[in-house]
């Protein structure tokens, strides 16, 4: 039964993730890819991780996701902000090498023996200790004493993420003349000189107020 | 009905391979963002059932495969976060999120 239900749910989950990436509109996209991640969290239950399937959950589809619909929504793109233009010949290439990819690791994962005699994934688990590695409390031994190191390097990482994406969407004062601007800036306004990218702006402006 | 370690890799690589696709095709970078979680999922599923897999008694670490997948998560987390920031701080430059359009460095 865990095995039929493992088998459905990955076949969607392939089904939700390439509605995700074909989808023109990204708000579609992000709702496929609620799916999809829903989905993925019904397998990681199968596969005895149910502290996992949780984090998922919370941490996915609650809060990336939720990021992810906030800045479309932020951003309100327009239809013609959303067209894109990728050439038949780019999309059979992408094609042939995502299968390419896919046949280099099924091929790599077909002659492994160790993969193939391997046994029942979703058989219950003898032993009681180990039928208990995937719950909260195991994981939770487990990242405060093995892996203690690599805990608090994670939370150094994720501090520095929180500044750097403060630091990033911060407005800044709009001082075009001042002295002290940064290079990267300096560069911005010889380029606006050279007429690249003002006319284009202004008429995406106009298009917008009208 | 069995469950075979091979199904569940032949499902994570196909998850993969789609996450590439996505990449290589799309140019919103919203939706390059979303095919880069999907294949950080795609790796994800593969070391959970791994994890399965070589739960046998000989298993020093059980709950290691699954503390590697909340330190990927994390990683994840934090890479939406700040791409989704350099995301805005582009549109505001130059109103656009095709990531055609943004050639400053372009020769």
């Amino acid at each position: 039964m865990d095995a039929f239900v493992f088998y459905i749910s990955g076949v969607l989950s392939v089904v939700a993730a390439a509605l995700v990436v074909t989808r023109k509109n990204p708000v579609h996209g992000t709702i496929y890819l609620v799916l999809f991640f829903l989905l993925v969290s019904l397998d990681y239950l199968i596969l005895r991780a149910p502290f996992l399937a949780i984090i998922q959950v919370l941490v996915y589809a609650g809060a990336i996701l939720v990021l992810f619909l906030f800045v479309i929504m932020l951003l309100n793109l327009s239809e013609e902000e959303l067209r894109e233009s990728t050439s038949t010949t780019r999309k059979g290439f992408a094609g042939i090498l995502s299968a390419g990819l896919f046949g280099l690791l099924s091929w790599g994962i077909l002659r492994s023996p160790t993969v193939r005699n391997m046994g029942d994934l979703a058989a219950p688990v003898t032993s009681p200790t180990l039928a208990k590695a995937g719950e909260t409390e195991a994981i939770g031994q487990a990242l405060f004493t093995t892996h203690a190191l690599a805990f608090e390097f994670s939370s150094i990482l994720i501090l520095v993420a929180i500044l750097g994406a403060i630091y990033l969407t911060k407005k800044r004062k709009q001082t075009s003349s001042a002295p002290s601007q940064t290079s990267l800036t300096g560069l911005e306004s010889q380029e606006e000189a050279g007429q690249k990218h003002a006319p284009a702006d202004g008429a995406r402006l106009e298009k917008r107020l009208a | 009905m069995t469950l075979s370690l091979s199904f569940c890799l032949h499902l994570s690589a196909a998850i993969f391979s789609i996450g590439v696709y996505g990449v290589l095709t799309r140019s919103n970078l919203i939706v390059i963002l979303m095919s880069l979680e999907i294949m950080l999922n795609a790796v994800n599923l593969s070391l959970v059932a791994f994890g399965r897999a070589f739960l046998t008694d000989l298993t020093r670490d059980p709950s290691g495969p699954q503390v590697f997948v909340i330190m990927v998560l994390a990683v994840a987390a934090a890479e939406a976060a700040v791409g989704l920031s350099i995301l805005l701080a582009v549109y505001r430059k130059w109103r656009t999120t095709n990531a055609g359009e943004i050639d400053l460095l372009k020769g």
